[in-house]
């Protein structure tokens, strides 16, 4: 599931600050004054202005920005997960630069991302758990009240499980239709502390829930989406195909490649199957790290393997991603060798807890 | 609790359908018929929904247009006071905002002929296709391209029966119809319309017993190829129940209930239903006549019912029999009588189907077999779900 750092103590106002100007994708722009000796993040929460990010350290790219203007230096002693191309054409991880002059950069996700769905607490009931296969569940909740939550597929919410104080991160499976219905779905791992509630969870049981949270959201272009999921990742994914399923206008090509760890374990086949019936611009790629029995049809491999090695010749393709880390990396790696721009790929990562 | 609750989603075969039950407000990015076209007279103008869209036609030199029913101004349905100032406008009552019928663009104010917003402001409008007496409308998205042809909305054009039916857009044929409201969510009217099931609401009406005819208690698929997709290029999408063939099992008594059904004609009725809901019966209400209906939604808890009756008519004698059959016999005890059954049948089921959820706690049987094919057909070949008029701001 998403990592996330919201608690990180914030650091103190900067000496030697610059303007720095932050575009949203819907051409809102926040002001902030960032330090020589601050990250451009770390001023943005500092004044308020919550960015989204996961790592923190340079390595995910989900704070990547386009510097507009200005001089914006990221930090050598890290091992950034920008290509030197990238970085010449302006790309800045924000969570890793220092702002040494006056700058304006662009963003990849709209303000209301942000600011119109601000995260909240509120209440819900456990409507049902269903069990694809043993090691993972379904588990279906209803909002107690829905009046303006609101969420866009991909995003994920944080629920405390029932009688602990543990809070577990889980992508939607389900889209913002479905409220007040919300549908999740979770890697079962022994001993956790969600996967052993889950097992005696009983229907009508209060959950309280957070959210929601993340930029893992669909971008509006006509060109192919390529998407790549690995295990319980397939969750948020599901819900941007059906959002594209249900939204209005003519439906790009989709390819999705989903891999699990054996055929004994692969869950979902007839969920995509559907939707491969009902949108015919969907295709789809099965594969298993081990498969034993070949009358599976399934493809051995992980789900990057299972991409192929045919060049992506579309300009306007973009990709998201969402499984274990190395699952993403190597996804990364495989797209941009088949042709894909860095920039159109979007990417969860999912860590088991 | 898994496994026991019987709406769970994996449990319900409704999932395997999921963006038919999804289409409460119908499907959209299709044909429906609006109106007769003697029902929009030289200069009429009349208001109609359908999918959730309010639309106001007008005729003009004999041409009918569509536009959306709402001023631009102040929202107000435009249909509610006709008011035609020119061949090439529709004014609204309130204010006289006047839009061009064919592109829907402020042509003036009648209060204020020097406004700004004129030639800047403008109502949508739809593409209107006339044909067979009927003014059909192009309902959906209007950046929706290419446009498909009116025949892509049509029930096929019958090629397997020696005795053939008429096409609708035939030439040489005779249609005469009715349309009226139906308080049932349309997709409960169409499932009604092809119901293998439901023959038992029929068996002793008035047509029946006046033609003899052997209808049965009702029909039960028993083999392979019962029921048939429907799949043209480019065409009609949809099912065909094959009662024509032994694939379809009429059941005329039932031993248990010491019911019988009666009638020795045993002319075959096939039913077939293709997309967005268009019902055709072959050689009903008699021998060589077709039954066409339509179940356009209007909102999510109301459908208008057409009921289409196309014969083959030649020359004006036959027309002349044509309308004495048709009005002193067809209409009353078909059109009329046998299917006041199928409405009061439809709006039975729209308060368990409106307010139990029963799109997933409905218990089918075996004639519900074309049913569920119905639903998955629709599901995969609809060109989009209509959302409801609130969620998309009325565009």
């Amino acid at each position: 599931m998403p990592t996330e750092a919201t608690s990180t103590p914030l650091p103190p106002a900067a000496a030697n600050a610059h303007r720095v100007t932050l575009r949203f994708e819907d051409g809102v722009e926040k002001e902030i004054e960032a330090g020589a000796d601050e990250f451009v993040l770390d001023a943005a929460l500092r004044q308020g202005v919550p960015l989204v990010y996961q790592c923190r350290s340079g390595s995910c790219s989900t704070c990547l920005g386009q510097m507009v203007s200005g001089t914006l230096e990221m930090v050598r002693d890290r091992a950034l997960s920008l290509i030197a191309s990238e970085i010449a054409e302006g790309k800045r991880l924000l969570c890793s630069s220092h702002a040494l002059a006056p700058s304006v950069v662009r963003l990849h996700y709209p303000s209301s991302l942000i600011y119109a769905e601000e995260r909240r607490n509120f209440e819900a009931r456990v409507a049902g758990v269903e069990w694809p296969v043993p090691s993972v569940a379904k588990l279906a909740i209803a909002l107690e009240r829905r009046d303006g939550v609101s969420f866009h597929a991909g995003q994920y919410v944080r629920i405390r499980v029932p009688g602990t104080e543990e809070w577990r991160s889980y992508s939607m499976c389900s889209t913002p239709r479905d409220l007040p219905k919300m549908e999740f779905l979770v890697r079962i791992i022994p001993g956790g502390v969600m996967s052993e509630y889950l097992r005696t969870a009983r229907e009508g049981e209060r959950l309280e829930v957070e959210g929601p949270l993340g930029a893992f959201i669909l971008h509006p272009g006509k060109g192919l989406h390529v998407f790549v999921a690995g295990g319980t990742g397939l969750a948020p994914i599901l819900a941007m195909i059906d959002e594209i399923r249900r939204a209005s206008g003519p439906k790009p090509k989709m390819l999705l490649s989903f891999g699990c760890a054996s055929d004994k374990t692969f869950f979902y086949r007839d969920e995509i199957e559907l939707r491969q019936w009902w949108v015919p611009q969907l295709s789809a790629r099965l594969s298993a790290d081990r498969v034993e029995d070949q009358a599976s049809g399934l493809i051995q491999g992980t789900p990057v393997d299972a991409l192929g090695a045919e060049a992506i010749n579309d300009p306007e393709a973009s990709a998201y991603l969402c499984g274990p880390p190395p699952m993403i990396e190597g996804a990364r790696r495989r797209l941009a060798e088949l042709g894909m721009s860095p920039e159109r790929i979007y990417a969860e990562r999912f860590v088991a807890s | 609790m898994a496994g026991s609750e019987r709406s769970s989603s994996a449990i319900s075969a409704s999932r395997q359908y999921a963006p038919y039950v999804e289409a409460e407000w119908g499907f959209k990015n299709t044909w429906y018929p609006a109106l007769f076209s003697h029902e929009l007279t030289e200069n009429g103008v009349k208001g109609v929904t359908m999918a959730g869209h309010d639309i106001v036609l007008r005729r003009s030199r004999g041409k009918a247009y569509a536009l959306r029913d709402r001023c631009a101004h102040r929202g107000v349905k435009m249909s509610l006071r006709p008011m035609c100032l020119t061949a090439e406008t529709l004014s609204c009552w309130y204010h006289g905002f006047t839009y061009g019928l064919d592109d829907g663009v402020l042509k003036t104010i009648v209060a204020s002929p020097d406004d700004p917003l004129i030639g800047k402001v403008r109502i949508r409008t739809y593409p209107v296709m006339e044909r067979a007496g009927i003014i059909f409308v192009f309902v959906g998205d209007e950046d929706f391209a290419p446009l498909p042809a009116l025949e892509a909305d049509m029930p096929i054009r019958i090629t397997d029966d020696a005795n053939a039916v008429a096409h609708i857009l035939d030439e040489n044929v005779y249609v005469r119809g009715i349309h009226r409201t139906g308080n049932s969510n349309w997709r409960l009217a169409v499932e009604n319309g092809f119901d293998p099931g439901h023959l038992l609401i029929h068996w002793d009406n008035q047509i029946v017993a006046a033609t003899d005819r052997k209808l049965g208690l009702g029909v039960e698929p028993i083999g392979e190829g019962a029921i048939k997709i429907i799949d043209e290029p480019d065409g009609p999408k949809g099912i065909m129940n094959m009662y024509n063939t032994r694939a379809y099992k009429f059941i005329m008594e039932n031993k248990a209930v010491n019911m019988r059904a009666r009638g020795k004609n045993s002319y075959y009725a096939r039913t077939s239903m293709v997309l967005p809901g268009i019902l055709l019966v072959e050689h009903w209400p008699i021998p060589g006549w077709a039954q066409y209906e339509w179940y356009v939604p209007t909102d999510d808890k109301h459908h208008e019912y057409w009921e289409i009756l196309v014969g083959r008519c030649r020359n004006e004698d036959e027309r002349r029999e044509a309308d004495y059959l048709y009005d002193n016999f067809l209409e009353p005890l078909g059109l009329r009588d046998f299917n006041d059954n199928d409405l009061f049948a439809r709006e039975a089921m729209q308060n368990f189907y409106e307010r139990c959820d029963g799109w997933n706690r409905e218990s089918l049987c075996a004639f519900d077999a074309a049913t569920i094919t119905w639903r998955k057909v629709a599901a995969r070949f609809n060109r989009g779900i209509q959302e409801s008029p609130e969620s998309h701001n009325g565009r």
